[in-house]
Parts: C-alpha cells; structure tokens; sequence
C-alpha cells in the first residue's frame, strides 16, 4: 500500500527527513511516533501529497506520488482518508455537511450521503450535533467531525496525523477501537501519535521517527 | 457538479449579501461610461473628417514673370511636391473675383484689361501649411491663408477624441482593476475552504464551480446594468448634442455587445487566472 524509497524533506535547508525507506502491506495497522518536530506530519504529508519530497520516490496505492500530475490528485486522495491534527472543517458548514461534502466528490447521492453520514456520526456519538456548526463545538467533538469526514466514505487508506490529541481516554479508546475495526475490514491504517498509552493499548507494528529517519520498526513495546 | 457549483455559488453569494451587487454596479459604471464615450466618439467622426479635407491655398506669382517661366515653375512644383494639385487661375476669373471682393478695382480692371494683374496659381493640398515653403522662392509673390476653419474644427474634434480614447482606456483599466480585487479577495476570502476540499479529493471543477458561479451572477447583473445605463445615457446625451448640429445616433450593437462581454468576461478571466494561481500555489 505504501512504499517509500531514499526519501528526504528539506525546508530552507533544514533537513527534515533524511533518506527514508519505509514498506506498509495492505490492511496492515501501524503507529508512526516520536518525539514533536521528528518529521511524523511531514512524511503524513508526503504520504497524501500535500507536498512532494525534496529526493526519493513515494508510492501509496498503487500511484507513484511525488511525481503525480495536479489533475491525478484528485483520484489518489479520495482513496486516502485524512485526519489531520487541526480538523480542518469548513467553517460556513454544518457537521452534517463537513461529513456529506466529501460523499460529493465520490458522486454518491445525497440521500445515501445524509445516510452514511448519519451512521458515522451516530458511532462517534455525534449524531445530535448534526446541525451544529463547528465553531459551536468544543474540541473534542471537532476532532470527531474530521474523523467521520475521514471514514465515511470507506477509504482504502487511514492516515491519521494525532487523532487522540484533542479526545478523553474513553473516547480515544472508542476511536482506536474503531479504527481497529476498520482495519479488519481491509484497510490501511496509519496512525501519528505521541500517546504512548495508545500505543501500548494495542499490539501493532509501530515506527519510531527521531531527526528524519525510522529508528524502529517492529511492534510496541519493543 | 453543476448542481453542486449552483448551490454552493448561491450559498457563496447569500453570505456576501449585498456586497456581491454593490460590487457588480461599481463594475458596471466604467464600463457603462465606456460604451457612453466610445458613442460620442463616433459622433465624432464627422466632424474629424473635415481636418482630412483637401484645402486649397492661393498664391501669387512676381508679374516679372513670363508664360514660359510661368510653366517652367509650375511643372519644377509638380515634380518637387507630386502631392500638391496645381491648377492656374485664368486672368479673367481672377479679375472676376476681385471685381467681387473689391468693386472700386473694377473700373481699373476694365481699363487695363486682366492682363496687368499677377498670375494667381490654387494649390489643393491636404496639407496647406506644407505650402509655407513657397514664401521663400523669388518666383513667389505672396502665399494665401493656408489654415481653414474646417481643418481647425477638425482638429479641435481630433484631439478631443483622443481625450475620449484615453478616458475609455483608463475606465476599461479601472474596471479590469476592480474585477481583479474583487475576485482575489473573494476567494483569498475562501482560500482555506478551496485547500481543504482539494486536500478532501475534489476536482478542480468541483472546486471552482461555485465561486465562477459566485463571480458569474454579479458579473451578468453587472453587464445589465451597463447595458440599460449605456442606452439611457446616450439617449440622453443625444438630446443634448442635437442642437450642436452633431449626427447623433444611438448606441451601436457592437459596443453593447462588447460592454457584455467585458463585464462578464473581465471577473471571470480575473477568476480563471487566481483560481489557476491558487492551484499552482498547492503543488
């Protein structure tokens, strides 16, 4: 599902990664961690091609990223569900649009969208809020509008960059729970934490980035 | 998608309330003002083309001068200046208009015979103060007036259309300007909303529709209202130039054309290139 050969990052000469090799299997589950300022949004970020590498080459899902055409975009990004650390939603939308936009982009009908959508937020325990705008939520249910928005629409891969910051125990526990199941149904998971109890919540391979290169790979606690 | 781009445009457009109209009549009165000048240019041109007219400039040969040298002259004229007409007036017509101009030499006239007066020779010339050169040869008595009131009328109406041509100029500038600022801002004004769908996996048709919507509705009311405003005025203006004596007539279907596509054409050609520009500003 993701393969990453020799790649590097550099921002105004500051190296970032530093010729990184890395090799995810389809349907497997994996902790990306380390210390803040390690490159862990960075290489998330290479991974859906919200920017290119500096050197290297970067395939997810069958497409060679770093090369990709603007116009390809599009198509690879709609197999990749994103979490991102800041939510990014749209501010002028209710929950339940943030959630059904996306369905959009699929070309799926409105009324199975409000449906799938109003699944997803029922299973992150934020169906009530449906019509809420997210400037009138708090943080914690915020994050959970941008993890709905990522798994509504089935994604064949979870690229989630620290989805338990802004989340209580019970429900960072709920969510990895849910993307536990996720990944049994056959998707890709890959999950930016520095929560070391998630991480020993859940035996997984886990990847520990420190100064822009994997200093371990294989399962936590090592 | 074309669903999708209606209704967000109209979502985009509700929540700029009415700053999406004021912004499209602030964009229709230079291009309104433009479609009225370019019309009073054209009436114009009439009275321009009298400063194109052939004028023609009398002079007067040295009496000192017989038939042969007369011809001689004229023929050396012709070649120097192949754009100046050279026609001599005969003795008879020429005496004939001074009799007119001034009767009290009739009777000298009379008495001497046409004979006695200076050769009088007409250069037709589209550029009569070309003719000043002749006051420096010695076959030359005396040039005429070499400046007539159409070629000064002309020119006075040339360099007032030009005044006008500069004005359209600079309202056409001042509109481009406007819709320019108009749609950055609007979508600087989205740009976070416009990286998070293209982060989300929309197309750039999809993320462009409803702000070409959005920019598309203000841009057809604002070439309305240029349009309605142009016809009105220069109906108006027409009445007032009729008792100048000016041919006036009404707007032309082409500058109406034009003002609809420049109103509508100008934001989203502003559209097109930021949109492009925020695309590139993601790779």
């Amino acid at each position: 599902m993701i393969r990453i050969r020799g790649a590097t990052k550099d921002y105004d000469r500051r190296q970032i990664l530093r010729g990184l090799d890395l090799s995810v299997d389809a349907g497997e589950m994996v902790f990306l961690t380390g210390p803040s300022g390690a490159g862990k949004t960075t290489l998330l970020r290479l991974l859906y091609a919200a920017e290119r590498p500096t050197s290297g080459e970067i395939w997810v899902a069958g497409s060679r990223v770093d090369t990709l055409a603007r116009s390809e975009l599009p198509q690879l990004r709609r197999k990749i569900g994103v979490i991102f650390q800041d939510f990014k939603l749209l501010r002028r939308k209710t929950v339940l649009e943030n959630v059904t936009f996306v369905l959009r982009f699929h070309g799926i009908a409105q009324r199975e969208a409000h449906r799938r959508a109003y699944r997803v937020l029922k299973r992150l325990g934020l169906h009530h809020r449906q019509s809420a705008l997210p400037e009138a939520l708090s943080g914690g249910e915020q994050q959970r509008v941008a993890i709905a928005r990522a798994l509504v629409y089935q994604p064949r891969l979870i690229l989630a960059d620290e989805p338990t910051g802004n989340l209580d125990a019970d429900l960072a526990s709920e969510l990895l729970s849910l993307l536990c199941d996720i990944n049994y149904q056959g998707a890709t998971v890959v999950l930016a934490t520095h929560d070391h109890a998630l991480l020993e919540s859940l035996p997984a391979r886990t990847l520990v980035l420190r100064r822009g290169v994997i200093d371990y790979d294989g399962m936590w606690p090592p | 998608m074309i669903r999708h781009a209606l209704a967000e445009g109209w979502l985009l457009l509700r929540s700029r309330g009415l700053i999406s109209p004021v912004l499209a009549l602030a964009l229709a009165i230079p291009i309104s003002l433009a479609g009225v000048t370019i019309s009073v240019r054209q009436w114009l041109a009439p009275v321009i083309e009298l400063g194109d007219r052939e004028s023609v400039v009398s002079i007067l040969l040295h009496p000192r001068l017989d038939g042969a040298e007369r011809r001689t002259w004229m023929s050396e004229q012709a070649a120097t200046h192949p754009q100046w007409q050279l026609a001599t007036v005969e003795p008879d017509e020429l005496a004939e208009r001074l009799a007119t101009w001034f009767p009290y030499l009739e009777e000298i006239l009379d008495r001497e015979g046409p004979e006695m007066l200076p050769t009088m020779v007409e250069i037709r010339t589209r550029d009569p103060q070309g003719v000043l050169v002749l006051k420096e040869d010695l076959s030359v008595l005396a040039v005429g007036p070499t400046s007539s009131v159409n070629q000064v009328v002309g020119r006075v109406a040339r360099q007032f259309a030009l005044m006008l041509i500069s004005v359209v100029v600079a309202l056409i500038a001042g509109a481009v300007l406007l819709a320019a600022v108009w749609v950055h801002l609007e979508l600087h004004r989205h740009a976070e909303e416009i990286a998070i769908m293209r982060l989300m996996g929309a197309t750039e048709a999809t993320v462009r529709g409803p702000f070409l919507v959005a920019v598309a509705a203000p841009a057809l009311l604002a070439a309305a209202a240029s349009v309605v405003c142009t016809v009105l005025a220069v109906g108006f203006m027409a009445r007032l130039a009729a008792p100048l004596g000016l041919t006036t007539a009404g707007v032309s279907p082409l500058i109406l054309f034009v003002q609809v596509v420049g109103a509508v054409g100008l934001p989203m050609a502003a559209a097109f290139i930021t949109l492009e520009r925020y695309a590139s500003a993601d790779d």
